[in-house]
């Protein structure tokens, strides 16, 4: 080429403030406008309150019942805490077990996947003719939900070793103990967290349902009561909670993923896959 | 003269399913210490298979092998091994990829940190200290995974296809690391490559595996002057050899 005009004008500007201001601004502007809308459409037509409440509605019960919901809450976060780090404490060793022992992938294993076929709700009344309709019963369901992707996740996570890191290894004379510290435990945390993440998104769905079915405290007993009397503004307010209490979980993992594994594809800012894992 | 490397009538099947695969052998070799030793042959020919059973992590179905007159019966440890692939690890940095061999080897990694760094410098890497593997090209991954290998001062060194998944001037480049890696530090290595060019360019002696079952069909020293230059392998008897050794492929319908 003869032309002396570089190929780059300039070097590429970043994008302007207002543009950075408009990005972010996006999705909760999204949001207002979604719900303004909402609360437009049930005023103009006067959709009955047991149908579908205006969000204003929905806000203003929040509020008045704000003692009862933070107290609820407690306990089914409690529930969905509780089965879900359960689940994650048995899940991640009994997945290191099953992935490195024949035995129990003969045995523990297809036990474990036909219990996972199985609908958990269907337990639930068992849970409680066992356990009452305390904490206990909640927390083996919300265990249950949560163990398999755990399982399944932790099995591919611990099995899957580069066979060429596996032989740099073997080269070295390392032990098992070594070996899991080094390479093996840092190389199957993506794929752990992966499962993880399944089982935060299922907690706190295994939680409600458990209260529904039998208990007498907890955001899943209360909108069952708040149905029962036609109160569909009370029980969406309870939804949002719902809906808030399980972001805090999974953005807890998220974070803590965040933390442990920064060196992942999925956590590089500058990959085109990275962003929320 | 002592022996660093014996292998007395090694073969090796693999018994399928399906059918029973005559891989290897068998074969006799003897490699003397400090020799940069090349095993060429057309792929599939077994000389990988023979490099797992010297590093003792594949077994011979017959014969022995021994490293400095012990036999080889397990994972030998004494060794390093550079793959086709770096096989770095993304959750540390080019340094720590280097001295993951410490702490794999349960040895102190802030004694094997100076001379890390040193190797790390004499590959061009001293700037790159605390980059991860995925900011470096693939010529620079695979002079870390060289590093790698020597850190813990090994004095056998075992290399699988190390420049096979480069391109062709980054294979240049590092063809010249590696002799000048070799040439300061005076190891034995064995370097598996099906490149002709290669094997001439950088070993004292070839030996030419033939198609499967792999056997050894020539055992030609290379008395080229070192360092290997431009100048040297652009000399008549580099061509000579080169020559040579394709004939021989040729025999086989190979070329």
């Amino acid at each position: 080429m003869a032309s002396s005009e570089p190929l780059l004008a300039e070097p590429a500007a970043g994008p302007s403030r207002l543009r950075v201001v408009l990005d972010r601004a996006t999705g909760p502007l999204f949001a207002l406008a979604f719900f303004a809308a909402w609360e437009a459409v049930v005023r103009l037509f006067e959709v009955p309150l047991y149908i579908a409440p205006p969000p204003s509605a929905v806000l203003f019960q929040l509020w008045r019942n704000l003692p009862r919901i933070a107290e609820y809450t407690l306990v089914t976060g409690g529930e969905t805490l509780g089965g879900f780090l359960s689940a994650v404490i048995l899940g991640v060793p009994l997945a290191l077990a099953v992935a490195f022992s024949p035995f129990l992938r003969r045995t523990f294993y297809p036990a474990a996947v036909t219990l996972e076929m199985v609908p958990k709700i269907a337990f639930a009344p068992l849970f409680v003719t066992w356990f009452g309709f305390g904490y206990l019963p909640k927390l083996v369901i919300v265990f249950l939900v949560c163990f398999f992707p755990i399982l399944l996740n932790g099995i591919l996570a611990f099995g899957s070793l580069p066979p060429e890191l596996h032989r740099l290894c073997r080269s070295t004379g390392a032990g098992p103990w070594r070996t899991f510290r080094w390479v093996r435990l840092p190389a199957a945390a993506p794929q752990l967290f992966v499962g993880v993440k399944g089982a935060a998104v299922n907690a706190t769905v295994g939680a409600t349902i458990a209260e529904w079915i039998g208990g007498d405290a907890g955001l899943g007993y209360y909108i069952q009561i708040a149905t029962g009397d036609l109160r569909m503004d009370l029980a969406f307010a309870i939804i949002l909670v719902l809906a808030a209490l399980g972001l805090a979980l999974f953005g807890l993992v998220v974070l803590v993923e965040r933390l442990l594994i920064p060196w992942h594809v999925s956590q590089r800012r500058s990959s085109p896959g990275g962003g929320w894992g | 003269m002592s022996v660093a490397v014996a292998v007395e009538g090694a073969l090796k099947v693999y018994p399928g399913p399906p059918a029973p695969v005559h891989a290897l052998g068998p074969l006799d070799l003897a490699i003397a210490p400090g020799s940069f030793v090349a095993l060429l042959g057309p792929s599939g020919c077994g000389k990988s298979t023979l490099l797992s059973m010297i590093a003792g992590l594949e077994p011979p179905s017959r014969g022995r092998i021994a490293i400095d007159g012990r036999p080889v019966a397990g994972p030998q440890t004494a060794i390093g091994i550079v793959f086709q692939s770096p096989v770095l690890v993304d959750w540390r940095d080019v340094l720590g990829n280097v001295l993951l061999q410490a702490d794999l080897r349960g040895l102190d990694r802030r004694a094997l940190e100076p001379r890390a760094r040193a190797l790390l410098r004499s590959v061009g890497l001293e700037g790159f200290l605390h980059r991860r593997p995925w900011e470096l090209s693939g010529g620079m991954q695979q002079r870390a995974a060289f590093c790698r290998a020597l850190v813990h001062d090994p004095p056998l060194v075992l290399m699988d296809e190390p420049l096979g998944a480069l391109d062709a001037m980054t294979r240049e480049q590092l063809r010249a690391d590696l002799e000048r890696l070799w040439m300061r530090t005076g190891k034995t290595v064995i370097l598996v490559t099906h490149s002709i060019e290669e094997a001439v360019q950088l070993s004292d002696r070839v030996i030419v595996i033939s198609p499967r079952p792999g056997r050894i069909v020539r055992d030609l020293p290379v008395e080229l002057p070192r360092p290997r230059t431009l100048e040297v392998c652009e000399s008549p008897p580099f061509h000579a050899l080169v020559a040579e050794i394709k004939r021989i492929f040729q025999g086989y319908g190979l070329l």
